[in-house]
């Protein structure tokens, strides 16, 4: 049993975390977010070899396993990235690589790992769950070839992707995924941003054409893996967001002063973050594990419900407590401690809430 | 990153297995269906002791030069997890998992060679005198004192929560040999190599189980050899600090939690929910399952860190949050199993409970147990350390989280 990162990983977290550090500081985010700085972070993203990482060998990628997305994805959660990693790379790059070499994908892939085109997965239409189950988007035989209609909600990276993957069902039901360029005639986009600053997009198709050769049919299990890869991504996420919270909060309780000593030398302080440091436990350990089980390609669905409902549940009570015990300053935009909690928040509504994740494990171990 | 134990422990497992099928008595297995406590029915328990120890298994934690099983902690953790499969009772943890080590880190050559090889081979049963009336979380305000004599001390005071002393052969404990300075200054560590020495009177207490498991014991001039202290003398603290290290260490606690959450679902597919159709269907209860499974699953994933050598088991806070952790996780499941017991758990069922007694339970299995542990594990968040004292440790290692 080894848990640990890779000398590789290690060494490539190391170098993200300086150049994060140096260029996607707080303040430099809330520039940023506010359009009034140039990200430039992207770019480096994509010479630093972390765009292309989690594409496989064979489409151009450095074939990164589970634990390699983790790696950078827990440092994207403590910086509060946003960058389209996950939408573009994660999601969209990798489903495709599972696609039929044929048409544009080759091309799509390729691009995708350069960082030149952006690509988004147009999922959700609504139950919040990501079940395939609920989906109601359809993919048809029109007169001249395959179209989709439906409505997509909640795309991340929705907005500025130049190709889209779409979750649908066939005309016999079966669960497929398509890929079309985001020009394509009858779609259309409605940008806005999530609680935590992402960039989203509800995406309307309005029979829409779809090349034959950018069809995967029978694609229950690449949407399957899809979803999983999202929940690690986004747990990664939530438990670095949690880690800061948890390190900024006990420094606040150490230093901030009121009936004339330290807070946290109150024990209801105190033990609030001993409550809160035993829920970033539960949540790293759960993190590492079950990438070290996603690694060996034996994470099964319940596992992934674990690890997002934990983060879920575990990540609010964390961040609920940092604002607590940062009290009135707590409640500020200008602090950093409430964008974690919202970030937190929307990973906890992304893919899967933790209700729906404790009731889904709930099913499936009270029947096994 | 690698989830798997070494493959070549399969072989080991096997082994485990093969002793574990065939070895227990009717007896032992009726004792470990029985158990509601850390402390497992004593009588068949220790005869399972002594069938370890015939096979060489007693002490999965200790080296072999002492006569441990010398096992890695991959092994003691398979061997764990065959034992909590069979529903066999865990052996109890005052000699093997405390003064045993203790011993082996601390004791004389004359106290090593005296003491471990009964502790071993379940010859004898060592209860713990620490806590006092006025001495709980604050342990180091106890007050039992104990006097130089010639060769020996004389005590007089009183012991509290002395788990199953009235079934013990041998005690070790702490007593106040000084009284100025600092409390912590002035503790010394000592071992009676008996019982029943004059002067000394063992009262069980019966608890909220309606079992008697937990015991006071009054001292009254009692005289016993100096040659049974460990360390020098007013140096206990951190004798009684070195033992409790081995109280809250090493031992993996999720084998144990993971039987009784596959107990809980077994019994929940019997059992009826209020609106009708089998519990196990229920949208309520499976939400609230779901939320038991992540959290063994969670505290499973932190054992197996810390198992693997992960940088997590070197924060300093782990014993506690690990204490905090099981034990907390312990009383949720046994919370969950008087639900799932439903109206079961409520006939009082004292007699079902004993090993032996042939009186066969009202309802299922399950729900015999049900109550009884539930009460007894209220005791899980005050004992070694209250839930309140350990999160007090906690706090004080926060800067170990580094974002």
């Amino acid at each position: 049993m080894n848990f640990e990162f890779s000398d590789e990983q290690v060494m490539l977290r190391d170098s993200l975390s300086r150049m994060l550090d140096q260029r996607y500081a707080f303040e430099s985010r809330r520039r940023i977010m506010a359009g009034q700085a140039e990200t430039g972070i992207w770019s480096e993203l994509v010479d630093m070899g972390i765009v292309a990482m989690p594409l496989p060998e064979a489409c151009g990628g450095l074939g990164g396993s589970a634990s390699d997305i983790v790696a950078i994805s827990e440092l994207f959660g403590r910086h509060l990235v946003i960058e389209p990693l996950l939408p573009s790379v994660i999601l969209t790059g990798r489903a495709l690589a599972r696609f039929d070499p044929a048409g544009p994908v080759p091309r799509w892939i390729a691009d995708i790992g350069t960082g030149a085109l952006r690509g988004a997965f147009a999922h959700e239409e609504g139950s919040g769950t990501g079940a395939s189950s609920t989906l109601s988007t359809k993919l048809y035989e029109g007169e001249a070839g395959p179209r989709i209609r439906g409505s997509k909600k909640l795309v991340l990276g929705g907005g500025e992707a130049g190709v889209l993957l779409i979750s649908a069902l066939s005309e016999t039901k079966a669960v497929c995924l398509a890929a079309v360029p985001a020009d394509a005639e009858g779609i259309e986009v409605r940008r806005y941003r999530a609680l935590d600053g992402r960039p989203v997009a509800d995406i309307l198709f309005h029979d829409v054409a779809v090349d034959r050769a950018a069809i995967m049919a029978g694609a229950d299990a690449a949407l399957e893996a899809l979803l999983a890869d999202a929940r690690l991504a986004l747990a990664a996420e939530a438990v670095g967001a949690m880690a800061v919270l948890m390190a900024t909060t006990a420094d606040f309780a150490g230093t901030r002063e009121q009936f004339g000593r330290p807070i946290g030398s109150f024990q209801a302080i105190a033990h609030r973050l001993a409550d809160m440091k035993i829920a970033y436990v539960k949540a790293r350990a759960s993190l590492l594990y079950i990438a070290a089980l996603a690694d060996s390609g034996r994470a099964t669905s319940r596992d992934i419900s674990v690890l997002k409902a934990q983060v879920g549940r575990l990540g609010r009570e964390i961040a609920q407590g940092a604002v607590q015990i940062h009290g009135g300053i707590g409640m500020t935009d200008e602090l950093p401690v409430g964008h974690y909690l919202k970030h937190i928040l929307t990973i906890d509504g992304l893919f899967g809430n933790t209700d729906y994740h404790l009731r889904e494990i709930g099913r499936v171990v009270a029947s096994a | 990153m690698n989830v798997d134990f070494d493959p070549s422990l399969e072989a080991f497992r096997e082994e485990v297995c093969a002793f574990l099928d065939t070895a227990p008595t009717d007896a032992i297995r009726e004792a470990g269906r029985k158990t509601t406590s850390v402390f497992a029915p004593f009588e068949a328990t220790m005869e399972w002791h002594r069938l370890l120890y015939a096979r060489g298994w007693a002490a999965p934690a200790w080296p072999v030069e002492y006569g441990g099983t010398g096992w890695s902690l991959e092994q003691r953790y398979i061997f764990s997890e065959e034992h909590w499969k069979r529903d066999l009772p865990p052996l109890l943890p005052n000699g093997l998992i405390m003064v045993g080590p203790l011993l082996m880190e601390l004791g004389t050559p004359e106290q090593k060679r005296q003491h471990l090889p009964g502790i071993l081979s379940g010859k004898d049963y060592w209860t713990q005198g620490y806590s006092e009336p006025s001495a709980g979380s604050d342990l180091a305000a106890l007050s039992c004192s104990a006097l130089a004599d010639g060769d020996d001390y004389i005590i007089n005071g009183q012991k509290t929560w002395t788990t199953l002393a009235h079934k013990a052969n041998k005690m070790f404990m702490l007593v106040r040999t000084n009284r100025d300075g600092k409390k912590q200054q002035g503790i010394t560590f000592l071992l009676l190599d008996r019982t029943d020495y004059p002067g000394m009177h063992i009262r069980p207490i019966i608890g909220l189980d309606g079992v008697a498991e937990q015991c006071e014991v009054f001292f009254d001039n009692v005289r016993v050899p100096q040659a049974g202290r460990v360390g020098a003398e007013n140096e206990g603290w951190s004798v009684a600090k070195a033992l409790l290290k081995h109280e809250r260490g090493g031992a993996a606690h999720s084998p144990a939690i993971r039987r009784k959450l596959d107990a809980i679902r077994a019994a929940a597919r019997d059992a009826t929910a209020s609106f009708g159709g089998p519990l196990s269907e229920d949208p309520v209860f499976q939400r609230d399952l779901g939320e038991l499974e992540a959290e063994v699953a969670s505290f499973e994933h932190v054992e197996k860190l810390v198992l693997s050598g992960h940088a997590l088991a070197d924060d300093p806070a782990m014993p506690s949050l690990n204490k905090v952790m099981s034990s907390e996780l312990s009383q949720l499941l046994s919370i969950m199993m008087t639900r799932v017991a439903g109206i079961d758990a409520l006939p009082l069922q004292l007699e079902a409970l004993e090993v032996g007694s042939g009186v066969q339970p009202l309802g299922d299995p399950f729900s015999l147990v049900a109550m009884p542990y539930y009460l007894n594990t209220r005791a899980a968040s005050i004992y070694a350390g209250s839930n309140e004292v350990q999160r007090d440790l906690i706090s004080r290692n926060l800067q170990t989280v580094r974002a």
